[in-house]
């Protein structure tokens, strides 16, 4: 018998078969594994809001609500960080990219991996506690990985975001499901991995989707019952703006306005399917009851087309009102962006020198362009910008069908990983990709939360990437000092009160730094990427620096599940 | 085309209209309303033309998608628009879950030479596979398992992305568009002989 009358067969004999017996179908449980019960304390607003003093927890995504990731202890300094050794090793039930910032609460650790799973960890031996498999919904849409950054802990409950885009409350002694709610459609192209942020009952969640056409939002969650208090669309029913030709540095965009305003006119605002997703999680000025986050790209990503104007809030630092939700002031980095040159590293709060050399309170950001941009709080208006920390060509080139060569790559610059900053030192540490692309341009309709990016970017085989640790001084825009590394850099950065900072590379190279000067003074191989911000802590009075090596997939780093944490002798 | 083949998917569309007409698709068993889908893509999971799909063991969300544009019309094909028409989004996430949950099948297809790996690994480098596909082209969610495909299939739909013949994924399409033949040619190689 040969393959079709196979079929034939196959045909006549179906309605013979149809009569068969119901399969009982199988559901994706959620499943939760407990060696142990997590014997923590609630954790108080009042601990939250001096998170940036507390140097025995680790309490938030960052350090603290200002976002500053420079962690108070100082055991492990410059002197005896040569000594530091492995503590311990979890390895996690998931091998793929690991983007968690560990948690830690009296002794007790919560990470995240991929696919949103999360742990609580003994922290002093890396004994586990409890899991969480979160029981995924059959449609998940997401770009650059199933990745999850972490949680946060307020009270009795631990607050997650899944790649399904729920919003779950865990109990963080035992990692039952206290409460979840849905926080967008994931059919539509919103995903989850950003850790929320919370801060006097609410619960903060951006979303993810720039690449599939949503409309962006920040939500406000009651943290106590999930119920929705407020939503902030990224982008306004007028997302127009001024029209702007220049980027925020100055330099000409080649905007066609006359083209876009014709476009204007024929399609009107293209507000509802604009993206503007928010990445990471917004730093919180306790002072003024204000947070700031960043907006990440415009949909479609390299297709401006039919999307005239400046797409308010897309590329923007962003500041509302922490109780209403209600805006206070943007500014926008790149208006029309064509380029994923977006805005997606999580700002920081520190006092800065404005133009006339006054300190006052200012907010930082570092971007895909390779420049560390410096805010006045206030009025979010731009104070400077940092010489760039990555070779920039051919800025702003439009994408052309073919392909146009420009710097930096769509990745960056800066990524999404988290900057850290010594606020003594007036210096912010960023870690950097170098990675040659062409722009290629291609217009389509939007594709009903497909991806829709309006052509692609092309890394240049031929030319060599990189990447590099580079520390700039935000009063004057400076690079102080920059440390090259073989491979283009994601994951994230700490700096510690001991004069140092830590940090990963692709390659599975994690070390330590000296702070002022970048002299490496330690590392180690963990065998898998370190893409992950690194974390500190106390137990037991011995500090403690911990680290995701689970490689990432957006840059293609070797994959793997160890959550490895290091001590002093 | 051959004939013969053309004259059996004739059948299956009018046998799925009988069947499923025949029957309210609520009443049918999950069997019953996958029984059709055997035709084509195999009783074993082994499609029997090898431009066709394998569905077994693919990921759930992906296999949900493409019966809703089918159905939608956003993905154009003759034999699945009446049978995906058929099916309200709960029935498609069941059958979806039923092939979810089949083993993959092993089409036995050759593991491609070191140069042609090479060569696709460069280019999933360029334009970045894997980040969807995730490692190992296993997929996730709506994003389907291209390891072991039918390299057939492969090439066919790469071209329908490229001339936009399949028009349900234009993401697809510009990252197709933007990856040279050759490259094309060896990611099918490579692919299917995972």
């Amino acid at each position: 018998m040969n393959k079709h009358s196979m079929v034939c067969a196959t045909l006549v004999g179906l309605a013979g078969i149809l009569a068969g017996p119901a399969n009982a179908q199988e559901t994706k449980q959620e499943t939760k594994s407990a060696a142990g019960v997590a014997a923590v304390s609630p954790v108080t607003q009042e601990q939250l809001n001096a998170a940036d003093k507390n140097s025995k927890n680790f309490l938030l995504t960052n350090g603290n609500y200002a976002q500053t990731r420079f962690y108070p202890a100082k055991q492990i300094g410059r002197d005896n960080v040569k000594n530091l050794h492995v503590a311990w090793i979890f390895q996690t039930d998931v091998k793929e990219s690991l983007e968690t910032s560990p948690i830690v609460v009296d002794g007790v650790m919560y990470v995240t991996t991929s696919f949103s799973h999360v742990y609580a960890l003994d922290a002093k031996t890396g004994q586990q506690l409890w899991h969480y498999n979160h029981k995924m919904g059959p449609i998940t849409t997401y770009c650059c990985g199933p990745n999850n950054r972490g949680v946060q802990v307020l009270g009795d409950l631990v607050y997650v975001a899944t790649l399904d885009a729920k919003l779950v409350a865990l109990n963080a002694k035992t990692g039952d499901v206290v409460w979840s709610t849905d926080i967008a459609d994931p059919e539509l192209g919103y995903s989850e991995t950003m850790a929320p942020t919370v801060v006097k009952d609410k619960v903060l969640i951006g979303t993810n989707g720039g690449e599939y056409g949503i409309r962006g939002f920040l939500k406000a969650y009651d943290a106590k019952t999930g119920k929705l208090i407020w939503t902030f669309n990224t982008v306004p029913e007028n997302s127009v703006g001024v029209w702007a030709t220049k980027d925020a540095t100055g330099r000409d965009m080649h905007r066609d306005i006359q083209a876009e305003k014709a476009q204007l006119a024929k399609t009107g605002d293209p507000y509802a399917k604009l993206g503007g997703g928010v990445w990471q999680n917004p730093a919180v000025d306790l002072a003024t009851n204000r947070i700031y986050f960043v907006v990440g790209n415009p949909s479609p990503d390299l297709d401006g087309s039919n999307r005239p104007g400046d797409n308010l809030y897309t590329d923007s630092l962003v500041s509302l009102d922490l109780d209403t939700g209600k805006y206070v002031c943007h500014s926008q980095y790149i208006a029309h962006d064509v380029w994923d040159l977006d805005a997606v590293s999580p700002p920081v709060l520190v006092n800065v020198k404005d133009k006339s050399g006054k300190t006052i309170p200012g907010v930082i950001h570092a971007g895909k362009t390779g420049h560390i941009y410096v805010h006045d709080r206030k009025d979010c208006s731009l104070i400077r910008f940092s010489e760039a920390m990555v070779p920039q060509e051919n800025m702003w080139v439009l994408p052309t069908k073919d392909g146009a060569r420009m710097l930096p790559g769509a990745n960056g610059g800066v990524e999404w990983s988290p900057i850290a900053t010594d606020p003594g030192q007036e210096l912010a540490y960023a870690i950097n990709l170098h990675q040659p692309m062409t722009y290629h341009v291609d217009s389509s309709p939007y594709p009903n939360g497909k991806l829709w990016l309006g052509g692609a970017f092309k890394v240049i085989p031929s030319e060599k990437q990189s990447g590099n640790i580079t520390a700039v001084d935000y009063d004057t825009g400076k690079i102080k000092w920059q440390v090259k590394t073989p491979e283009p850099m994601i994951g994230g950065i700490l700096a510690t009160a001991g004069g140092l900072v830590f940090t990963g590379e692709g390659n599975g190279k994690f070390a330590a730094y000296n702070s002022s000067s970048g002299k490496e003074l330690w590392s180690f191989r963990a065998g898998a990427g370190v893409n992950a911000p690194p974390s500190s802590y106390m137990v037991g009075g011995k500090q403690y620096i911990v680290v995701g090596a689970g490689g990432n997939t957006q840059v293609d780093f070797h994959r793997g599940n160890n959550i490895i944490a290091f001590s002093l002798d | 085309m051959d004939g013969r083949l053309n004259w059996c998917r004739s059948g299956v569309v009018a046998l799925a209209v009988i069947l499923i007409g025949a029957m309210p698709s609520n009443a049918q068993s999950i069997e019953e309303k996958t029984q059709i889908c055997a035709g084509c893509h195999g009783a074993d999971g082994k499609p029997i033309d090898k431009t066709i799909p394998s569905i077994w063991g693919q990921q759930q969300g992906y296999i949900y998608i493409q019966l809703r544009d089918f159905k939608r019309g956003d993905r154009k094909s003759d034999i699945m628009q009446p049978i995906a028409s058929a099916f309200e989004r709960d029935e498609m996430l069941a059958i979806a879950d039923y092939f979810s949950k089949k083993p993959w099948p092993d089409l036995g297809q050759p593991r491609a030479p070191k140069d042609v790996s090479e060569r696709a690994m460069k280019a999933n480098a360029s334009v970045g596979c894997t980040g969807c596909h995730l490692d190992r082209f296993q997929g996730d969610g709506t994003v389907p398992r291209l390891a072991g495909m039918g390299r057939d299939y492969l090439t066919k739909t790469i071209a329908d992305f490229r001339s936009h013949a399949r028009a349900n994924n234009p993401g697809m399409s510009d990252l197709m568009n933007a990856t040279s033949p050759d490259d094309l040619t060896a990611l099918e190689e490579y692919l299917s002989g995972l």
